[in-house]
């Protein structure tokens, strides 16, 4: 069976046995499934033929790009010192990274090399289940593996940045691992960009294990062109009492889908999702969680913010399932959209499946335009109208950031005007 | 010699078929604080939206004469920067807009109208924290989302650092009094003296004499069904204080 976007490119230790066979994995899997279409269950809000007609290429270049990219120019400031890890063009920037103690991070190629971390490869999520994290194995090689090493906080925070512009009709794949020992403390900024024009899909795989009592707080910026495509798996595993957060910001894309999937495994196990979005034109958003209550006294929570401009589409599905015998667990969920147009159009699909009793379960969704009361008191203040509705936008995803638990950052987001 | 600042004649104005306004006319000179008072549903609130501009309550006929202007051809942000200020009597929560980046952009949007140059941050953080500092305004709470969580004093003296900063030349202060206790009332009413000069003015909506016994006013006006219907001086508030709006005869 032959499928759209799979290339026959030479890709590095294609020539070890174990590192080829990973990818032979992934294949079969992408084989046995196909894509999805919109009559499978979870993609039926999300038409994806245009990626799959797109026949997107793979950059084959060896290095990433010259030093006159835009991806030297650095975020981190003496005041607020990052640990800066860059892509380029789907390429990584090899460079020495300056760590603290307790905290290795490895090229995925090196790794690769070495048989590090290939029990943590594709253990996180069902190749089977997630057809575009299967085609990301098929093309398994750039990526990043960081761990942190028990009962150690890293204060600085890591930065991937993921620079495509100049990614015309390329696909890039990346696929991360994240590995949070025992009580360990990490927070992880995504941040992905490129320019208004380009063309391109970024599909980056991130499979985080939280062991006991790790602290993961995982921050991701989607700010990529309007022609661009991006469809992401972020797949969870957590253990005893770890608290995994996600904050997750997008500017939208032509189709954009952003998929968590979390496994709470272990009693005490917490795991928080916020997201706020804003889709313009014709751009489609679609941010999909599935969160898996699997044993007793395990949270989750879910609080979405949208902001749906022109003839733009978005759609939130949530699931959280609650296994037999998981009792005492919580999970909640709530949509908020702001409509600025009557073209727009929002598919939120809450799926609650719980097989046990005595728990906490909610969902809730609303939608609305831009409050005529906080507009005139704007207004009433000397804003003018135009200002004001902006203010207001930005102010209904904003409140997200309000949840950040670390002022720092929270601060370097806002100064970043991430929905402008 | 007086100059006038607000001109209102025969002022008719209604909320969808309703009308709420029946010909009043009130004339402010600078300089000058009135007070106006009247029971429940008398009109004193709509009389602060239609000064203002805001949707829904519709001018049928008369006319407001603002600094030598027609002020019912502007825009409610135009009628702001043109030096109209009022201070409501619930103040908006705006969850997500921080008060201190509202202020900033208030106080911008109106200089800039004047052809003033933009405040920078930090010369705007600075006059934020010293007009703060004069009204005991937490400077924390300038970090908080715009009302949000603040208490009935709190949003009062967020209004009254809000005249403070953006000085504006005619101010509503529609029942600045309701929902604070008594050490609220009185920093805010200082507050409030303090701004006071001889080219601005001051109209104030209340339902208690006390408020008039820390800002006092000029003159007292009963607003009843629509239109004023008697004014005095400030004995008239502790006439009305002591025996109600019932000896005042209401036209219907």
């Amino acid at each position: 069976m032959t499928l759209p976007l799979i290339k026959s490119v030479d890709l590095f230790l294609n020539n070890k046995p174990s590192v080829f066979a990973l990818r032979e994995t992934a294949k079969k899997a992408l084989q046995k499934t196909g894509f999805p279409t919109l009559k499978t269950e979870t993609w039926k809000y999300t038409n994806i033929t245009p990626i799959l007609q797109s026949n997107f290429d793979i950059n084959t270049e060896e290095s990433s790009c010259g030093h006159d990219c835009c991806c030297h120019e650095r975020e981190a400031t003496s005041d607020f010192p990052f640990i800066e890890i860059r892509f380029c063009r789907g390429k990584l920037h090899v460079e020495e990274y300056n760590t603290p103690k307790g905290l290795s991070v490895t090229p995925l190629p090196l790794a690769l090399y070495e048989d590090d971390y290939k029990r943590y490869l594709f253990n996180s999520f069902d190749l089977e289940k997630h057809p575009f994290a299967a085609l990301n194995g098929i093309y398994l090689e750039q990526g990043i593996c960081i761990t942190v090493e028990k009962n150690t906080k890293i204060t600085s925070p890591v930065l991937i940045k993921y620079n495509q512009n100049h990614c015309e009709n390329l696909q890039t794949h990346l696929h991360n691992l994240i590995v949070m020992e025992k009580g360990s403390q990490l927070d992880l900024i995504e941040e992905i960009v490129s320019d208004d024009g380009f063309s391109h899909l970024t599909n980056i795989v991130n499979e985080l294990y939280l062991k006991a009592d790790a602290r993961l707080n995982h921050y991701k910026i989607q700010k990529e062109s309007s022609c661009a495509h991006h469809l992401s798996l972020n797949a969870v595993k957590t253990q005893t009492n770890s608290s995994y957060m996600q904050f997750y910001f997008s500017n939208g894309a032509k189709i954009s889908r952003q998929e968590t999937f979390i496994n709470l495994e272990q009693q005490g196990a917490k795991a928080e999702i916020y997201s706020a979005y804003k889709v313009k034109k014709d751009c489609l958003s679609d941010i999909t969680t599935n969160i898996n209550h699997l044993i007793k006294e395990t949270f989750s929570n879910q609080y979405a913010k949208a902001v749906l401009q022109e003839k733009s589409a978005a759609t939130f599905q949530g699931k959280i399932h609650i296994a037999p015998y998981a009792v005492k667990t919580a999970g909640t969920q709530l949509h908020k959209a702001l409509y600025l147009n009557n073209d727009a159009q929002l598919n939120c699909k809450p799926e609650l499946e719980i097989y046990a009793d005595d728990v906490k379960c909610s969902h809730g969704a609303s939608c609305g335009e831009i409050d005529k009361e906080q507009l005139f008191y704007l207004n009433s203040r000397g804003i003018n109208q135009e200002k004001a509705k902006q203010m207001l936008i930005n102010a209904h995803l904003e409140e997200i950031f309000s949840f950040i638990p670390n002022e720092k950052i929270k601060n370097y987001f806002l100064s970043k005007n991430i929905f402008s | 010699m007086s100059e006038k600042l607000l001109e209102i004649k025969d002022l008719h104005a209604s909320v969808g078929d309703k009308e709420i306004i029946k010909g009043l006319n009130l004339t402010i000179n600078k300089g000058e604080v009135h007070a106006i008072m009247g029971p429940n549903g008398a009109g004193k609130s709509s009389l602060s939206y239609v000064l203002s501009g805001k949707d829904g309550y519709n001018v049928t006929s008369g006319s407001i004469t603002f600094k030598g202007k027609d002020l019912l051809s502007l825009s409610t942000e135009e009628r702001a920067q043109a030096g109209l200020f009022l201070s409501m009597q619930l103040p908006t929560e705006i969850p997500g807009v921080v008060a201190s980046s509202f202020l900033k952009q208030s106080l911008n949007s109106i200089r800039k109208a004047h052809n003033e140059p933009e405040l920078d941050t930090i010369n705007f953080v600075k006059l934020m924290r010293a007009e703060a500092e004069k009204l005991n305004f937490p400077q924390e709470m300038l970090k908080r989302f715009v009302n949000v969580g603040f208490s009935g004093g709190e949003k009062k003296r967020f209004e009254t650092l809000q005249i403070a900063l953006l000085k504006p030349d005619f101010c509503i202060l529609d029942e600045i009094d309701s929902g604070v206790d008594v050490d609220a009332i009185k920093t805010i009413s200082e507050g409030i003296n303090n701004l006071k000069n001889n080219k601005n003015a001051f109209l104030i909506i209340t339902h208690h004499e006390q408020l008039l016994t820390q800002i006092v006013p000029d003159y007292v006006h009963i607003l009843a069904n629509g239109k004023i219907i008697k004014t005095g001086d400030k004995t008239l508030a502790s006439k009305i204080e002591k025996s109600g709006y019932t000896e005042f005869p209401q036209e219907k």
